[in-house]
């Protein structure tokens, strides 16, 4: 469905009197990898890691600095505006917050409707028909549609913000981090409720999270990102019993868990490296609990490798464990 | 009252008046809190668990909020019953506190030296030379590299897993008996989490303060906390000790919750899901204030005469009354 070839975002930091160019953010680093059809891809990994950049790039709400995107096997990275236009009702994205992803000045139903007023030509009638529908899909009352989203909890308003990513029928929806900002209870709330939209819309799904036990809940397959690379890719169940990257190991054992089955936990010393001044060598050998002599040196490229059939891993840290 | 009882919290309730209606935010709750012992607060948004927090600090404006009845015994005190100035020696002193979000908490115009220090001077009479030594002590106590340095770092020049051990060294400056923590690792990464906690942990072994410790998290409980409080809608659902409160749950509240915490496993588990919201505290249900969402309720729970309130119903394991015999039955 969306292949991704070698994308890199890089945003420059302009500096002085002249706006000259004195560096770059290098949010995403020459990143590939596939959404077959159908499948829920999770991805994850701490904050400034360029997770909600490469969600943002893959569908061109953020242009990216180098690479290709393929939607159905045709590239859409020089495609026109008015074209691209074309294709964004195939994509839709549901935000973090739910509190700042609605307008609050509009009424539920003008929300929803946008959507439809813009991609589709449709009479008053079917679009009436059409915001009704999806209403109920997500949970709500057709009741709710007159009102704004200030009289509605935090769980209403993200099965809002669905509601409005679901109305164009969209294929491809990026998910990005949109259970963080909710309660456990209306988090097990909206986790079902995407999974049992996405069968009955047959969408595909990146879903962002920084929560591996919510990626292990809701994902069939999981990519690792760290300081704009992927450092890890599996499928869920692989990626859980058997983590290749050391990035991985220690995310998964310091995750809080009720029942722990393994008591050991590996932490990790410092905070994630500037993304504007990368370590040399291997991105994570800053903070890897046991770093080779090698993985300083400038000759070493971050890039994946497959260790097992489907799982990728880091070929710095493949040989270095 | 048990001897070793730094804290002990009687029925209290803290009622707020907006308008015409009463918010009971926090409407009876008591539990003890032991020396050297990690205390958590579980529970919604909205349960009550940070007004709990704000009452025992005395923060809570007192032309908003009505403390009723209830007693707060600390030290041979009721902390409800002090004089302000009273009170000012013992907060930040004796207890002191740590807040979520470690960027809103610190003041961006004062460097660390200042923040740290002020409370060192006012507390322990200390000179401004020498509480500087003792904040660059405190720097390097919960592990910030290079103290001397650091101590003049304004608070945006610090990550946010740094700030938050800059709390912890302001908060922890006066040896104080008793930590509240409020979800002092919500807003942090998960690899910074797990430092800060480990952290808190060691903290705790070297000065033997108690914590109180407010969060959402069940996994975060699971890993630091002796005991356990549950809260719902300013109400205490269940107390116990925490291995005891996981693997024998007694509410159906707490049942609900460690079931749909997210927990990693090698396979995929279907997810279970609590239905409905906690209802508004202007107008809470009648009678058990969790039937609104329990996945079985009796017929007994919506009566007006139900009223709330924990039985023991094993030694140290404290449950609410009505859904206790609802279950038993």
């Amino acid at each position: 469905m969306i292949r991704v070839e070698n994308i890199k975002k890089y945003f420059p930091i302009k500096d002085g009197f002249f706006n000259n160019k004195s560096g770059d953010v290098k949010a995403v680093e020459n990143v590939s990898f596939e959404i077959p059809e159908g499948e829920i891809l999770g991805l994850v990994g701490e904050s400034g890691s360029g997770k909600s950049t490469l969600g943002r790039a893959i569908i061109r709400l953020i242009e990216p600095t180098q690479g290709n995107i393929f939607y159905k096997n045709k590239n859409i990275t020089k495609l026109s505006d008015s074209e691209m236009r074309k294709l964004r009702k195939d994509f839709q994205i549901i935000f973090q917050d739910p509190y700042a992803s609605l307008d609050p000045r509009k009424k539920i139903y003008d929300i929803i409707s946008q959507g439809l007023k813009v991609h589709e030509k449709m009479d008053k009638n079917s679009i009436n028909q059409k915001v009704e529908e999806i209403i109920q899909d997500v949970g709500l009352q057709k009741e709710h549609l007159n009102r704004y989203p200030h009289e509605f909890s935090g769980g209403q308003r993200q099965r809002i913000g669905i509601a409005r990513a679901l109305v164009l029928n969209p294929k491809f929806i990026i998910a990005d981090e949109p259970v963080s900002a909710l309660d456990v209870t209306i988090q097990a709330q909206i986790l079902n409720l995407i999974l049992e939209l996405k069968k009955k819309y047959s969408l595909t799904i990146l879903f962002i999270s920084h929560d591996l036990s919510v990626i292990n809940q809701i994902a069939d397959r999981v990519m690792v990102m760290y300081l704009g690379h992927i450092v890890e890719v599996a499928n869920t169940s692989n990626l859980f019993s058997n983590p290749q990257h050391p990035y991985t190991r220690s995310l998964i054992e310091t995750a809080p868990q009720i029942f722990r089955k393994n008591k050991k936990k590996t932490l990790l010393k410092g905070d994630i490296p500037s993304p504007i001044n990368p370590p040399s060598g291997c991105v994570f050998r800053t903070r890897c609990p046991n770093p080779g002599i090698d993985c300083k040196g400038g000759n070493i490229e971050m890039g994946l490798i497959e260790v097992e059939p489907g799982h990728w891993v880091d070929q710095c840290c493949a040989n270095c464990n | 009252m048990n001897s070793e009882n730094l804290l002990s919290i009687k029925n209290l309730k803290t009622h707020f008046t907006v308008g015409e209606s009463v918010v009971k935010a926090v409407d009876g709750v008591s539990f003890n809190l032991e020396a050297g012992k990690t205390f958590a607060i579980v529970g919604e948004s909205g349960s009550g668990k940070s007004i709990t927090a704000l009452s025992i600090m005395g923060l809570l404006p007192n032309n908003l909020a009505q403390t009723e009845r209830g007693e707060i015994l600390f030290d041979n005190k009721n902390l409800i019953d002090l004089e302000e100035n009273e009170m000012r020696k013992i907060r930040g002193n004796r207890i002191s506190m740590i807040f979520q979000e470690p960027m809103t908490s610190l003041n961006p115009v004062y460097d660390l030296s200042f923040q740290i220090s002020e409370t060192i001077i006012l507390h322990q009479k200390k000179s401004k030379e020498q509480a500087r030594k003792i904040a660059i002590e405190m720097l390097d106590l919960v592990g910030i590299p290079e103290p001397q340095k650091r101590i003049d770092s304004y608070p945006h020049e610090l990550s946010g897993g740094m700030r938050q051990r800059a709390m912890i060294a302001m908060a922890l400056s006066c040896n104080p008996k008793i930590l509240i923590a409020d979800e002092p690792t919500t807003a942090l990464d998960v690899t910074i989490q797990a430092q800060i906690i480990d952290l808190m942990q060691e903290l705790q072994k070297k000065l033997g303060m108690s914590i109180i410790f407010i969060t959402h998290d069940l996994g975060v409980v699971s890993e630091i906390s002796d005991h356990v409080m549950v809260m719902y809608l300013g109400n205490v659902m269940e107390i116990a000790e925490t291995s005891e409160l996981f693997n024998n749950p007694l509410h159906s509240y707490t049942k609900s919750l460690i079931d749909i915490a997210p927990q990693i496993s090698d396979e995929k588990r279907e997810i279970k899901v609590l239905r409905g919201e906690i209802p508004s505290p202007t107008n809470p249900p009648s009678g058990c204030v969790f039937r609104t969402r329990c996945p079985n309720p009796g017929i007994g729970c919506k009566g007006g005469d139900i009223e709330m309130g924990l039985i023991e119903a094993k030694p140290g394991h404290w449950v609410d009354r009505c859904c206790y015999e609802c279950n038993q039955t």
